[in-house]
C-alpha cells in the first residue's frame, strides 16, 4: 500500500521525440487512478515508466516516498497487468500465477496456499493445469490478473487490460475489476484509450494529450467542467457538439446566438462567468447530445434543423441532424419520451427543431480553447 | 497418382477436367525432378558396391556387387578423418550455438548505446571474402600449434571464434517473442539473466535446434579452410579434405569407388539427423528469409 | 522536370510511367550521391566535435574535480580505491600495469619497426655441430609477418587503453558528483549482481565480440594493408621474412590497362564480367524455378506433399563436397553423362560432350548444376512464405476474374519479391562469393590461357576462386590475393549500398502488412 508521486517527469526518446512533458502527479494511497486519452498521448509511456521498463529522461517518481529512477522494475514492489496479457506460453496456468513467488524462493505450500485463493477468487481454478493457449481471452486476462494479485505489491499497474476483449466480456471484466479493487485495496495506475473505462473504475481521472496532461480530476468533475475543447470531447459518449459562436454580455446577463437562435445562459454557468468577469466574445459553444431536446413549435430559442440519420440505440434514439447552415450536430433522446407518433416521424428529411438549456452550456474561448467558466 | 485423377467424379466436367490435367501436368512434372534430384545419389550408392573396378566408368548398375569397398575405407586414414570431423562439428556445434545465442539475445532484447553501429559494422565486415583471413589465420594458429596434425583444435577455435557473424536468424526469431514477456517477467521479480534462463530459453527450441543443427552440418562440408589448416597432414584432415585427395588426376582410378563409399558413409549419419529435425530447419531458414 | 499531381500520374501510360520514374530515378543519383558525401561530411564532423567535447570535459574534470580524481588521471582505478570501489579500482589497475608492462616489452619495438617493417634479413652462420664438423644454419632475424601482425595488435591495445582511460576518467567524475549529491556508489557486489541483470548484454557480448575481433576484425585489417606492402609466399620463411610497404604500387599492377588484353585490370575485368553474370544467374534461376516447385507442391488436390518435399529437403542434408564432386565427375569426358549418351548412341567417342572443356558449356553447366543445388533450399523458403499470402487475396482476385496467370504475376510475385528482397540482395552477394560450386565443380577450369595474372585463371572462376588460387604454394601471391580482396569488398558493398536504398521493403515497410 503507497502512494505515488511524479515529479517534472519527461521521457525523450534517443530520436529527440518527446512522448512525456512534465508530468506531475500526486497518487494517494489506496487511490484508483486511470490514465487516459487517444493513441500516442504518453499514457502508456508514463506508467512504463513508472513500472522501471523506461527510462526516465528527467524528473523523479517516488513510490512510498523513495526516489525508484535508478531500480529496476523487480526492486519497485510492483504488479502489472498487460495489455496482450504477457502470459509466459510454456507454463501452466498454475506456474504462471507462481512464477514472481517462486522467484523470490517462497516455499511451495505458502505458493499453494497463494495461487489457488488467487484462482478460486477469479474463478479459474478448474484451469490451473492447462497452458495458456487452450484458454479464452477472458481466462488469459484472469491468470494476467491472478499474475499480479498474488504478488501483494505496493502498487498495481494495468496497461489496457481489457482492449484485446470484445464488447460484452469487456463489460463484465470491468465490473470484476471494481470487485478486485474493493479485495485488494491497495494503489492502483490504469491506463485506457477508452472514456467508459476510465469514467467507470477511476478515482481520479487523468486526460492525456501529445505528452501533456489536459486535466486531472474526478469523473464528475471532467465530466461537468471539462477544462478545455479536448477534454470536453473526449469524454462523454457521443461526442459533445461544438457550435462556433458569440457570447454578448450586457449588464449582468449573458446570451449565446447559435444559428440565429437566442439563448440566456442562467443558473451556475451565469454566475461562474461573472466570477470570471468574462466579456463578450467569440467562443465555440459546447452542448452534450443528451442535453439537447426537441422543441415543440419553432421559437426565438430554438434553431430548426433537418434530420439526416436516426439511430436506434434501444432506450434511446441518436439523431443525426444539419442546420441551416451545414453543421451538423448529434441529439440523443430517451426513447421513453417520444409518443409513437413522435417517433415515426422522425425519418430522414423530417424538419425539426431543437432547443437546449441556458445550464448545461460549455463555453471555450474560441482562441484558446480552454473552458471560460475554469477561471484561468 | 493416376489413381487420384480416374477416380473424380464426373460432375461439372469443364473445371474439374482442366483441374485434373493441370494436376496430371504438376505430379508428372514433380515425379521427374524427384528422379533427377535422387539420381546422383543412388549413383553413388550403387558404385560404392562395385567391385570389378575403381574408376570412374560410364555405366551405373555394378557388373560386380561387393562391399570391398566399404572394407577397404578402413585401411585408409578415413576413420581418422570420421573421428577428426565428428568430434569438430560436435564441439563447434555446441560453442557456437552457446556464442550465437549469447549474441542474438543480447542485440534482440538490449537497447544499448552503439547497438545499432555494431550490427552495421558487423554487416560490412560480412562483405570482406573470408577467404582471405585465412592466410594470417594460418600463421597464428600455426604458432599457437594448431595446424597440421594437429588442425582439429585449431579448426575449432575458428570456427567457433567467429560464430558471433551468425547472429542474425537466431536474432529474427527472438524478435518474434513478445517483449512484453521479458517485461512481465522483469516486474515478476526475475533479473535479465533469469529472463533468459526461465523464458526465452524453454521458449525457443526451435530456434536453438536450427543452430545445433547447422553447426553441427557445416563442419562435414567444409573444405578450403580446413584443408588450408591442416596443410596436408592427414592425422588433420576432415573427411571433405581427404576425400577430396582422392579424386585428384593421379587417385582417381584407384580411390573412385571409395570416394562413393565414403560419401555414402559421411552422407547418411547427416541425413538421418537432418530428416529427423527438419522441421525446425525450415522454421530457421523460413524465419531467416523473411526478416532479410 | 516538370512536377506532375498524383491524378495527373494516374493518368499516365504505363510506358510514360516507367519513364518517369526511370528519369526521376537518373535525375536523382547526383543528389542522392551529393547527400550520401554530405551525409558522410556531417558524420565526421559531428564526430571530430563529439571528440573535441569529451577532451574539453575531461580537462575541465581535472581542473574541478578533487585530488582523488586527480590522481586517478594517472594512476588508473585510484579514484576508486579511495571511494571503496574497490573491484572497479583492482580491474583498472590491472589494466593499466598490464598495458605499461605490455608496451615497455613488446609493443614499444613492434610499433617502431612498424615503418620499415624489419631490416636485418636472413644470415648464414657456422655453428658446431657434432663432434667435429661444423654446420651451416640461417637466422632470419626480422621477421616482417610478426612485425606488422603485432604492432597492428598494439595499435589494438592502445585505443583499447586510451578508452578504458576515459572510462576511467568519466566514472571517477560521476562517482564524486554521486557522493557530493548525497548518494550511494554501487559496491562491488551490485556491480556484479547488475552483470546478470541490467548490464546483462555486455557479459553475453563479451565473448562473441573478443572472438570476432581477434579472428575476424584483425585478420581483416592485417590483409588490407597487406595490399599495400610485397608480401608473398616467398617471405614465409622460403627466403626470407622480410617485406615492405609498397604504397599503391599493387592497385597499380592490378588495374593498370596500358599491356591491354594481356595485363591484369583484363583478366580482373573478366572474371569480374562472368562473377556478377553467374550471381545474376544463379540467384534468380533458382528463385524462379524453386518457387515454381513450391506452388506445385503446394497446389490443392496435389497429394504426398511431404513425399514431394523429403525428396527434395534430403538433398541439402548431404554434405555438398560429396553430391558436387561426385556430379562434377558425371559430367566429365568419361563420366557417366557422356557415357549414358554413347550407350543410346547419340553422341560417339569422339564426339564426347565438352561439358568441362569448353568455356560457355561448362559455364552453362555450373548453373544448371547450381540450380540442382538449390532449388531445395528456395523451395523450402519459398513454401513458407507461400503460404503466409493470404487467402482471402486470391479469392478477392477470383471474383475480379483474374487467371491463374495474373493471379501470379499481380499478387503472388509482387508480394514475393517485397518480402524476399533483403534475401535476393543477400543470396546475390553471397553467390558472387559462393566458393564450394564452382571450386568442387571445375577448379575454375577450363583454363584461360591468354591471361597473364597469376592463378591460373580459368573461364568458370570467380573473383572469390580466383583470390583463393593467387594464395595457394610456394609462389603465392599475398599482396594480389589482398588487391582482389578488397576490391571484391567494393563491388559487393556499392551493389549492396544501391540495392538496399532501392529495395521498396526497406522504404515502405507496411505495404504488404
Amino acid at each position: 500500500m503507497a502512494s505515488v508521486k511524479l515529479t517534472g517527469v519527461k521521457k525523450i526518446y534517443d530520436n529527440k521525440v518527446t512522448a512525456v512533458h512534465d508530468f506531475n502527479l500526486d497518487i494517494k494511497d489506496k487511490e484508483f487512478v486511470v490514465f487516459v486519452g487517444p493513441s500516442g498521448c504518453g499514457k502508456s509511456t508514463t506508467l512504463r515508466m513508472v513500472a522501471g521498463l523506461e527510462d526516465i529522461s528527467e524528473g523523479t517518481v517516488e513510490i512510498d516516498g523513495e526516489v525508484v529512477n535508478d531500480l529496476q522494475p523487480k526492486d519497485r514492489d510492483i504488479a502489472m497487468v498487460f495489455q496482450n496479457y504477457a502470459l509466459y506460453p510454456h507454463m501452466t496456468v498454475y506456474d504462471n500465477i507462481a512464477f514472481s513467488l517462486r522467484l523470490k524462493k517462497m516455499p511451495e505450500d505458502e505458493i499453494y496456499e497463494k495461487v489457488t485463493n488467487a484462482a478460486e477468487i477469479l474463478g479459474i481454478t478448474d484451469y490451473l493445469t492447462r497452458k495458456p493457449r487452450a484458454l479464452s481471452g477472458g481466462q488469459r486476462q484472469r491468470v494476467a490478473i491472478g499474475r499480479a494479485m498474488v504478488r501483494n505489491s505496493k502498487v498495481f499497474l494495468m496497461d489496457e487490460p481489457l482492449s484485446n476483449l470484445d464488447a460484452k466480456l469487456r463489460n463484465q471484466m470491468r465490473a470484476e475489476i471494481i470487485l478486485l479493487r474493493q479485495k485488494l485495496n491497495t494503489t492502483f495506475i490504469y491506463v485506457t484509450h477508452d472514456q467508459t473505462e476510465a469514467m467507470t473504475l477511476g478515482d481520479r481521472i487523468v486526460i492525456m494529450q501529445d505528452g501533456y496532461i489536459e486535466q486531472v480530476g474526478t469523473p464528475t468533475e471532467v465530466f461537468e467542467m471539462p477544462r478545455n475543447i479536448f477534454v470536453a470531447e473526449f469524454i462523454g459518449a457521443p461526442k459533445m457538439n461544438m457550435i462556433p459562436t458569440k457570447l454578448t454580455r450586457s449588464g449582468d446577463n449573458y446570451t449565446v446566438s447559435p444559428f440565429g437562435a437566442r439563448l440566456p445562459v442562467d443558473g451556475e454557468k451565469r454566475e461562474l462567468l461573472l466570477e470570471g468577469d468574462v466579456g463578450s466574445r467569440e467562443i465555440i459553444l459546447g452542448v452534450r447530445p443528451e442535453h439537447i431536446v426537441l422543441a415543440d413549435s419553432a421559437s426565438e430559442s430554438s434553431i430548426p434543423c433537418t434530420l439526416e440519420v436516426n439511430e436506434m440505440m434501444g432506450s434511446e434514439l441518436h439523431l443525426h441532424v444539419y442546420t441551416e447552415d451545414g453543421t451538423r450536430l448529434i441529439v440523443r433522446v430517451p426513447t421513453l419520451n417520444l409518443s409513437s407518433a413522435q417517433r415515426s416521424g422522425l425519418v430522414a428529411g423530417a424538419r425539426l427543431n431543437i432547443t437546449f438549456s441556458g445550464k448545461v452550456m460549455h463555453f471555450f474561448d474560441a482562441e484558446s480553447k480552454l473552458n471560460l467558466c475554469c477561471g484561468e | 497418382m493416376s489413381e487420384n485423377t480416374v477416380m473424380a467424379p464426373k460432375k461439372h466436367m469443364g473445371l474439374k477436367t482442366s483441374r485434373r490435367i493441370s494436376n496430371t501436368a504438376i505430379y508428372v512434372l514433380l515425379a521427374v525432378i524427384s528422379v533427377v534430384w535422387l539420381i546422383p545419389f543412388i549413383c553413388i550408392l550403387l558404385q560404392s558396391f562395385r567391385v570389378e573396378n575403381t574408376m570412374p566408368v560410364g555405366y551405373v548398375i555394378p557388373k560386380r556387387w561387393g562391399i570391398d569397398n566399404y572394407l577397404r575405407l578402413f585401411q585408409t586414414d578415413f576413420p581418422k578423418w570420421y573421428l577428426n570431423t565428428f568430434i569438430i562439428a560436435l564441439v563447434s556445434s555446441v560453442l557456437q550455438t552457446f556464442i550465437v545465442l549469447c549474441m542474438s539475445y543480447a542485440l534482440s532484447r538490449f537497447r544499448f548505446k552503439g547497438r545499432k553501429l555494431l550490427m552495421r559494422l558487423m554487416l560490412i565486415l560480412g562483405m570482406f571474402p573470408g577467404m582471405l583471413t585465412m592466410i594470417i589465420l594460418y600463421r597464428v594458429l600455426a604458432d599457437l600449434g594448431m595446424t597440421q596434425a594437429n588442425a582439429v583444435p585449431g579448426l575449432i577455435l575458428v570456427y567457433v571464434a567467429s560464430s558471433g557473424m551468425l547472429y542474425y536468424v537466431s536474432k529474427g526469431f527472438f524478435d518474434t517473442i513478445p517483449k512484453s514477456l521479458d517485461e512481465a517477467a522483469r516486474v515478476d521479480g526475475a533479473t535479465r539473466f533469469q529472463v533468459l534462463k526461465k523464458i526465452i530459453l524453454p521458449l525457443s527450441k526451435p530456434i536453438v535446434i536450427y543452430t545445433v543443427l547447422t553447426a553441427f552440418m557445416s563442419p562435414w562440408g567444409d573444405f578450403v579452410f580446413a584443408q588450408y589448416v591442416s596443410m596436408g597432414a592427414s592425422a588433420g584432415k576432415n573427411v571433405a579434405v581427404g576425400m577430396y585427395g582422392w579424386l585428384n588426376k593421379d587417385q582417381i582410378a584407384n580411390n573412385y569407388t571409395l570416394f562413393c563409399a565414403g560419401g555414402v558413409l559421411v552422407a547418411i549419419p547427416v541425413t538421418v539427423l537432418f530428416l529427423c529435425l527438419q522441421k525446425y530447419y525450415v522454421e530457421g531458414v523460413t524465419g531467416g528469409a523473411v526478416k532479410g | 522536370m516538370v512536377k506532375y499531381t498524383d491524378l495527373e500520374y494516374l493518368r499516365m501510360k504505363k510506358g510514360k510511367r516507367f519513364g518517369l520514374k526511370l528519369l526521376s530515378f537518373l535525375c536523382s543519383i547526383p543528389r542522392k550521391t551529393a547527400a550520401f558525401f554530405l551525409m558522410l561530411l556531417t558524420g565526421i564532423k559531428q564526430a571530430a566535435l563529439k571528440i573535441a567535447g569529451e577532451a574539453r570535459d575531461i580537462c575541465m574534470g581535472f581542473v574541478t574535480g578533487d585530488w582523488k580524481t586527480k590522481v586517478s588521471y594517472l594512476v588508473m582505478g585510484f579514484g576508486c580505491f579511495a571511494r571503496g570501489q574497490i573491484l572497479r579500482g583492482v580491474l583498472f589497475l590491472l589494466f593499466e600495469v598490464v598495458f605499461i608492462g605490455y608496451m615497455v616489452l613488446f609493443g614499444g619495438y613492434y610499433l617502431g619497426m612498424m615503418p620499415s617493417l624489419g631490416k636485418q634479413g636472413p644470415t648464414t652462420e657456422k655453428v658446431a655441430s657434432g663432434l667435429r664438423g661444423t654446420a651451416t644454419v640461417t637466422i632470419y632475424h626480422d621477421n616482417s609477418f610478426r612485425i606488422l601482425l603485432y604492432s597492428v595488435l598494439t595499435i589494438f591495445f592502445i585505443i583499447a587503453f586510451i578508452y578504458t582511460w576515459r572510462v576511467n576518467v568519466k566514472q571517477n567524475l560521476t562517482a564524486e558528483r554521486i557522493l557530493k549529491s548525497g548518494k550511494k556508489l554501487r559496491s562491488g557486489k551490485e556491480d556484479l549482481r547488475s552483470l546478470v541483470d541490467d548490464q546483462f548484454h555486455k557479459t553475453l557480448l563479451a565473448l562473441p565480440m573478443t572472438g570476432i575481433l581477434v579472428f575476424t576484425v584483425l585478420p581483416i585489417i592485417f590483409m588490407i594493408l597487406v595490399a599495400f606492402t610485397n608480401y608473398c609466399g616467398a617471405n614465409n620463411g622460403y627466403t626470407n621474412n622480410l617485406f615492405h610497404w609498397v604504397g599503391l604500387d599493387n592497385f597499380n599492377t592490378m588495374l593498370n590497362w596500358t599491356n591491354g588484353s594481356s595485363s591484369y585490370a583484363a583478366t580482373f575485368g573478366e572474371v569480374l564480367a562472368w562473377t556478377l553474370i553467374w550471381a545474376f544467374f544463379a540467384t534468380f534461376t533458382n528463385y524462379f524455378l524453386g518457387m515454381m516447385v513450391a506452388m506445385a507442391i503446394n497446389k490443392k488436390g496435389i497429394h504426398f506433399k511431404k513425399g514431394w518435399r523429403t525428396v527434395l529437403v534430403m538433398t541439402v542434408a548431404i554434405p555438398q563436397f560429396i553430391s558436387l564432386l561426385y556430379v562434377s565427375k558425371m559430367f566429365a569426358s568419361n563420366g557417366i553423362v557422356n557415357g549414358l549418351l554413347m550407350d543410346l548412341g547419340i553422341i560417339d567417342m569422339d564426339h564426347l560432350l565438352p561439358f568441362w572443356t569448353d568455356p560457355t558449356w561448362a559455364r552453362i553447366t555450373v548453373i544448371i548444376i547450381n540450380i540442382w543445388i538449390g532449388i531445395p533450399y528456395l523451395m523450402l523458403i519459398t513454401t513458407g512464405i507461400l503460404m503466409n499470402i493470404p487467402a482471402d487475396l486470391y479469392e478477392s482476385a477470383r471474383i475480379d476474374g483474374a487467371s491463374g496467370w495474373q493471379q501470379y504475376s499481380k499478387i503472388t510475385l509482387p508480394y514475393m519479391l517485397f518480402v524476399t528482397g533483403p534475401y535476393l540482395l543477400t543470396s546475390f552477394t553471397g553467390n558472387m562469393n559462393n566458393f564450394n560450386v564452382i571450386y568442387l565443380l571445375t577448379g575454375g577450369a577450363p583454363t584461360n590461357n591468354l591471361s597473364t595474372a597469376p592463378g591460373t585463371v580459368g573461364y568458370t572462376d570467380l573473383l572469390i576462386t580466383w583470390l583463393f588460387k593467387i594464395t595457394q604454394g610456394a609462389e603465392a601471391n599475398y599482396y594480389l590475393a589482398s588487391v582482389v580482396g578488397i576490391l571484391v569488398f567494393l563491388v559487393v558493398a556499392i551493389i549492396s549500398l544501391v540495392v538496399y536504398n532501392l529495395l521498396p521493403s526497406i522504404k515502405n515497410e507496411e505495404d504488404f502488412q
